[in-house]
């Protein structure tokens, strides 16, 4: 087959300057799009103009409204609509690729706006809202035009089909396994240490269950250190600690790519507490690419990940006692331990950007079969036809 | 009086472009399924192109050769009707062939057997997709507003595909 240089228009509903899933996910994307010959252009909200990659557009500053049970930097409203449209109309694109359209973003607003190939790709899971419900009507003639819709996980898929009756195609979230495999083994923070990445200070990433389980833990495993890496005010979190537990734990901010890989290889396990709102987890298929043995909650998205705990063991979520039982019998059982950060690894290949990029552009080339540019929609075709427009 | 007339006038105006609206919105419904299902075919034909192939090389023995000629060719002609039954008698060929020729060698046949285990993956997707506009379609042309104003005009109702895409 012949290569075609594609014009793809990605759009992300966050705040391109906080740290997230979704920002990352579209930049990675983006990045090994433009790597294969493709131009892509993708439209943002961001509060600052400048320090932007060359195809980040911004559409304005986000405002910060709660959803979901985190705080969303999102945008919408007439001027950021009337950017959108001119995105649109100066873009060509052959394909537009909109994230999270379900909710009030500017993604919602350019799949109102536009017409032709239109992928959508869905990110979260939620229960089952009654908010939805009412928007449900209002929502489904958007969610109608896109042409192909993309789930990260059977969890956002299962949300999907409840909330908008539609179905989707499941293609998860990339990461750089190969990469990730290079980690190499940092004392520092090996031996019997349980690794922690994220923004440790909000309640649905899980860390105090693990505060309250550790008790339980050092009474197995005397010297057990917790490690957390990741953004967040670590003396404000370790007031809510007990203090004679305060010094478990050590803290390391910010890590890079690198660090991440050694800190994943060589801490003696992972621990996911969350309690919800995770559609995928990404930072679990991150762990198990980098060979750690893996302590999740057993919310969906983590058993489908870890295939009902084939690659990682999975506690009762939000249960104290039953995350101390699985940390502790872990690392006690070495040889457990390194069976599932052996076959860990090869499973999360299956999660490396080139296969899952390849399988993100096998759903584009469909969506542009015979449908030509997108171009701004009109919602009155037959008025305009007769309007002479 | 006056103000009562311009009210209805305003109601009767809404009503036709809402009316309008369903009609583009279904036009585009339709349009999706034309679409979709032109990929689906396309892909199809390139696997009954790939399974005459393949019943030609080393791959196939002389009877598995001649079941999948004939699964072929009668997917290929089949009406949209019984396409997928067809198809589906032609994926059964290839899996019997694929499970017994585990062991093949030499360059050409693997080539194939990776093309055509590719576009499979491809077919998968292109199946759910279709069968995701047809479902739309139907659900909106059932409504009793789109079926009161025959909204439809002359577009065929689509006809569902039943793939059991288990099988690939």
């Amino acid at each position: 087959m012949t290569f075609e240089r594609k014009r793809i228009g990605i759009v992300c509903p966050y705040g391109w300057d906080t740290p997230g899933g979704v920002q990352a996910h579209i930049a990675d994307l983006a990045t090994y799009l433009i790597s294969q010959g493709h131009y892509v252009s993708v439209l943002a909200p961001t509060s600052d103009e400048e320090n932007l990659p060359d195809y980040v557009v911004s559409a304005g500053k986000p405002i910060s409204i709660p959803y979901n049970g985190a705080v969303a930097r999102i945008l919408f409203g007439p001027i950021a609509f009337a950017r959108v449209r001119n995105w649109i109309a100066q873009g060509e694109f052959d394909l537009l690729h909109l994230h999270e359209p379900a909710i009030p973003s500017i993604a919602l607003l350019a799949c109102f706006a536009a017409e032709g190939p239109l992928v959508g790709t869905f990110h979260a899971s939620a229960k089952r809202q009654k908010a939805i419900f009412a928007i449900g009507p209002i929502l489904e003639p958007v969610i109608e035009k896109l042409t192909a819709r993309i789930a990260v996980s059977e969890a956002a898929r299962e949300t999907l089909t409840e909330h908008l009756e539609t179905d989707a195609v499941v293609v998860p979230n990339g990461i750089y396994a190969r990469r990730l495999a290079l980690g190499k083994l940092n004392d520092q923070w090996s031996g019997n240490s349980i690794g922690f990445i994220g923004r440790f200070q909000e309640p649905r990433k899980g860390l105090m269950v693990l505060v309250e389980a550790l008790p339980a833990i050092i009474r197995e495993v005397p010297d057990v250190r917790i490690v957390v890496a990741g953004p967040g005010d670590s003396a404000e979190f370790l007031e809510s600690v007990p203090p004679y537990l305060r010094n478990r734990f050590s803290f390391l901010g910010r890590i890079s790519e690198e660090e991440k890989a050694d800190f994943l290889h060589s801490i003696g396990v992972y621990v996911a507490p969350n309690t919800g709102g995770e559609s995928f987890g990404i930072i679990l298929a991150e762990a198990l690419a980098a060979g750690a043995a893996v302590v999740a909650s057993d919310i969906p998205a983590f058993q489908a990940l870890l295939g009902n705990g084939k690659y990682g063991e999975l506690f009762t979520s939000e249960d104290p006692s039953s995350l101390a039982q699985s940390i502790s019998t872990l690392l006690k059982d070495a040889g457990r331990r390194n069976q599932l950060k052996s076959d860990g690894k090869v499973y999360a290949q299956y999660f490396d950007w080139d296969e899952v990029a390849t399988r993100i552009y096998d759903v584009y080339e469909m969506a542009m079969v015979g449908l030509g540019k997108v171009t701004l929609s009109s919602e009155n075709r037959g008025w305009n036809k007769f309007l002479g427009k | 009086m006056n103000f009562k007339a311009l009210v209805i006038l305003f109601l009767i105006a809404l009503f036709a472009w809402y009316l309008s609206f369903l009609a583009t919105r279904l036009d585009r419904l339709h349009h999706r399924v034309e679409t979709s299902w032109a990929n689906l075919d396309g892909l199809l034909q390139r696997r009954a192109a790939i399974a005459i192939e393949i019943a030609r090389s080393e791959i196939a023995d002389p009877a598995s050769s001649l079941l999948l000629t004939f699964a072929a060719h009668q997917a290929r002609d089949a009406s949209v009707k019984d396409r997928s039954q067809a198809e589906t008698g032609l994926t059964g060929a290839l899996g019997i062939l694929l499970e017994t020729s585990e062991t093949m060698q030499g360059a050409i046949e693997q080539e194939l057997l990776r093309e055509l285990s590719e576009l499979n993956e491809k077919i998968k997707v292109a199946i759910s997709l279709h069968v995701e506009s047809v479902n739309r379609t139907i659900l909106i042309r059932s409504k009793w507003i789109i079926r009161t104003f025959r909204l439809a005009g002359r577009a065929p109702l689509p006809v569902t595909y039943e793939f059991e895409a288990d099988v690939l």
